[in-house]
């Protein structure tokens, strides 16, 4: 039998990865080492770091805005994760009960926003909420609801929800066309089975379809989870994490103590937290979210 | 036979186009070469409104008409990009040689601290700018090494004036029944309040984005001190002391506080731009709006508008109107041997020329440099009242400051508290309090 060239030695087989390898190492591995290295810095962009060793995450643990902002985000994961998790389900148990040339113009229409720039849909969003512009505020005050016409982006209270509830409408398209795969892949026998032993829908939903799904609902935290926590664009668009940080994250945080403060090392420990929190929370869904046998896709 | 002759003259042929290529690219590489020592200027400025970049493109053009061996390579920048990239790029020796720079902490300071700005003092004694602007504006573009501000040498020089005034609505004005022109701060109070009993908005306001709250609050405040009375805002700006916690800024936190409280500004103004409230301004939804000289183009189109400085109460002679000047004019370290600092010199003198300042003029902004006596302009109204305003600044010494120099961090606390100001969250006493506490910890680390 021939030989493949890859059948090679590992250190023959290296130069085939090399090209690869160089560019990743210049625009991926190298900008992560620098900003680990720069983390343990002071750094005014300007003159030389000065190595502070932990000062920078010290400081993190009594920021009282980094707090605030990691409880934001905390938040954001409900619109960003949960909402379109559920919604998504929900559409695409709609979207796969109807046919032809419905089910594809739904399905095209829900997954529209995904295929949008999200900093786009941001200015969108700023201009239907503006308070004095915005036709959210208009109709609401052309159907006698002028009380709860409020200044939904400047609002303490409702301004993380309504850039989180962009961020669901955003995400739960996306959802729904992972959920759908998911539900041509299982086997109709099944269902079929449950109907003709009498099971109800919520049953056959809750015992079958739910668990079979598993691979699918693990796929959607995962990139939903990534999402929030590097969740900048609309936020930046949207309010820039006013008003008073209340739609701050760390993201945003990040930037503001790097190209507004000059304070570039203690916003590359910023970064290092996020980048670290999106390892954590990504093993924990990778870990216990799962399939009942334990199968791993 | 043939193929080996065909191969050969492909062979002479391919030697011959490669010497051509190769000739040709030593030759466009030492005329290159030849240009960039020689006349290459490249140059950053944040003209980036319409009618800015129709008057520096004039000015530009003329410059290298009058040194036909200069190319000027103009980058043009938003106020925000500048200051995000400025640094970065003249640190890492790949920027402009002359470059516009925001004055204050942050950004000047900064750079000047690094060596990254050349002083221009033998350029203002060569070219006499002295002459041409006063030097309580020149003062604002000075830098010690040591980190001193208003003093020490000179980094910067600019091209426009800024003065952040009053702007007014007569129709609105007179429908309310207010009788003008205003002669004190009680006088606007009391406009304020008829217009508000009319129906009508008093103050356009946006707090989402901009500063206009900053700027109303910044500017009663400094209409409350009279110009011989300056020295102690001056020490705050400068760094050399002084203290936000004035019986000025408390009231008129206090005053803004009690307005958004009385629904003075624009329903739902939290979530209302400053660029969006000063469109519904234009459009006539509210008699005043605070905002500075540079909303002079985008006024025209409402002729009811007019501009004054904020009145100052009785007893106050000489009130001071928050402003100063547009980002300044400056040569970067990337200027090496004398032939490109001159050259830079001599780009920047042209800019602040009163040949400039009437280009500038005649497209209705408000120039820093004096304009001729026999300047022959048709200037807007708008234009000529900021000229007026600007003039008697100067000729008192009554130009303020903007409040957000005092630290390179002042203007992000002040745009995080604002809200909360104006919420009711914070007393006017606690919401200066942290700005009080964010230029101690400033001064602490200098």
């Amino acid at each position: 039998m021939k030989q493949s060239v890859l059948d090679a030695p590992v250190r023959k087989n290296l130069i085939f990865v090399l090209p690869g390898l160089l560019l990743y190492s210049a625009f991926v591995l190298g900008p992560i080492l620098a900003a680990i290295y720069l983390s343990f810095t002071e750094w005014n962009g300007i003159a030389r770091p000065d190595f502070i060793g932990f000062s920078n995450y010290l400081s993190l643990l009594t920021d009282s805005n980094f707090v605030t902002a990691l409880k934001n985000n905390a938040l954001l994961m409900v619109f960003y994760c949960l909402l379109p998790l559920f919604i998504g389900m929900a559409f695409a148990s709609i979207v796969r009960s109807l046919k032809g040339r419905e089910q594809m113009a739904i399905r095209t229409l829900l997954f529209m926003p995904y295929i949008m720039p999200s900093a786009v849909l941001g200015i969108v969003w700023h201009w239907l909420y503006n308070p004095a512009f915005g036709p959210i505020n208009q109709i609401l005050k052309s159907v006698g609801l002028g009380a709860i016409a409020l200044p939904w982006l400047g609002d303490f209270n409702f301004a993380l929800p309504s850039v989180g509830m962009v961020a669901t409408w955003y995400y739960c398209g996306f959802c729904m066309v992972i959920f759908l795969t998911g539900l041509q892949r299982l086997d109709p026998s099944i269902f079929e089975a449950a109907r003709a032993d009498g099971a109800g829908a919520a049953y056959t939903f809750r015992r079958i379809t739910l668990p079979l799904l598993l691979p699918e609902i693990r796929i959607v935290l995962l990139l939903t989870i990534i999402a929030s926590i590097k969740s900048f664009d609309l936020i930046f668009t949207m309010t820039r994490g006013g008003p008073a940080n209340s739609t701050l994250v760390p993201n945003i945080y990040m930037y503001q103590l790097g190209f507004q403060l000059n304070r570039y090392g203690y916003a590359a420990a910023v970064a290092i937290v996020g980048a670290i929190l999106i390892f954590t929370v990504n093993y924990i869904v990778h870990r216990f979210v799962r399939p009942a046998d334990g199968g791993s896709r | 036979m043939l193929q080996t002759v065909r191969m050969h003259l492909s062979a002479a042929t391919r030697r011959r186009a490669l010497a051509a290529t190769a000739t040709a690219a030593m030759a466009l590489s030492i005329s290159c070469a030849g240009s960039a020592s020689a006349a290459d200027l490249p140059v950053w400025d944040d003209y980036s409104y319409e009618g800015q970049v129709a008057v520096i493109e004039t000015l530009v053009k003329n410059f290298e008409a009058a040194h036909p061996d200069v190319d000027v390579q103009r980058t043009q920048r938003t106020f925000d990009d500048l200051a995000l990239t400025l640094k970065l790029a003249v640190s890492a020796g790949d920027g402009p040689v002359v470059t516009k720079v925001n004055q204050g902490a942050k950004d000047m300071g900064a750079m000047a601290k690094e060596g990254l700005l050349l002083p221009l003092d033998p350029y203002i004694q060569k070219y006499g700018w002295t002459e041409r602007q006063s030097d309580s504006i020149l003062a604002r573009d000075r830098w010690t090494k040591d980190g001193k501000f208003g003093t020490g040498e000179t980094y910067g020089i600019s091209s426009l004036g800024e003065i952040v005034g009053l702007y007014y609505n007569e129709k609105v004005l007179k429908d309310a029944g207010v009788s003008l022109p205003l002669k004190t701060f009680e006088d606007f109070l009391e406009a304020c309040d008829k217009v508000k009993a009319a129906g009508a908005t008093p103050i356009a306001m946006g707090t989402a984005k901009q500063h206009l709250a900053l700027h109303l609050l910044a500017g009663i405040s400094q209409a409350h001190i009279d110009a011989s009375k300056r020295s102690e805002l001056d020490d705050l700006i400068y760094g050399r002391g002084g203290s936000w916690q004035t019986p000025g800024n408390v009231e008129s936190a206090a005053l803004l506080q009690k307005w958004a409280e009385e629904g003075y500004y624009f329903d739902g103004f939290q979530g209302i731009s400053g660029d969006d409230a000063v469109q519904l301004f234009i459009a006539g939804q509210a008699a005043f709006l605070t905002s500075g000289t540079w909303y002079f183009g985008d006024m025209k189109a409402n002729p009811d508008i007019h501009f004054m400085a904020i009145p100052a109460p009785k007893g106050v002679e000489h009130p001071l109107s928050v402003g100063g000047v547009d980002p300044a004019w400056a040569i970067t370290a990337l200027a090496k041997d004398q032939a490109t600092k001159d050259l830079a010199g001599s780009y920047i003198d042209y800019m602040v020329s009163p040949e400039a300042a009437v280009e500038w003029a005649k497209a209705g902004y408000l120039p820093s440099t004096k304009l001729p006596d026999d300047a022959n302009i048709d200037m807007t109204p708008l234009l000529k009242e900021g000229v007026a305003i600007w003039k008697s600044l100067n000729a008192n010494d009554a130009i303020g400051h903007y409040p957000d120099w005092s630290s390179p961090t002042m203007l992000k606390t002040i745009d995080d508290n604002m809200p909360l100001l104006l919420s009711g969250r914070d007393t006017p006493e606690a919401f200066i309090g942290k700005l009080q506490a964010d230029y101690a910890a400033y001064l602490a680390s200098k």
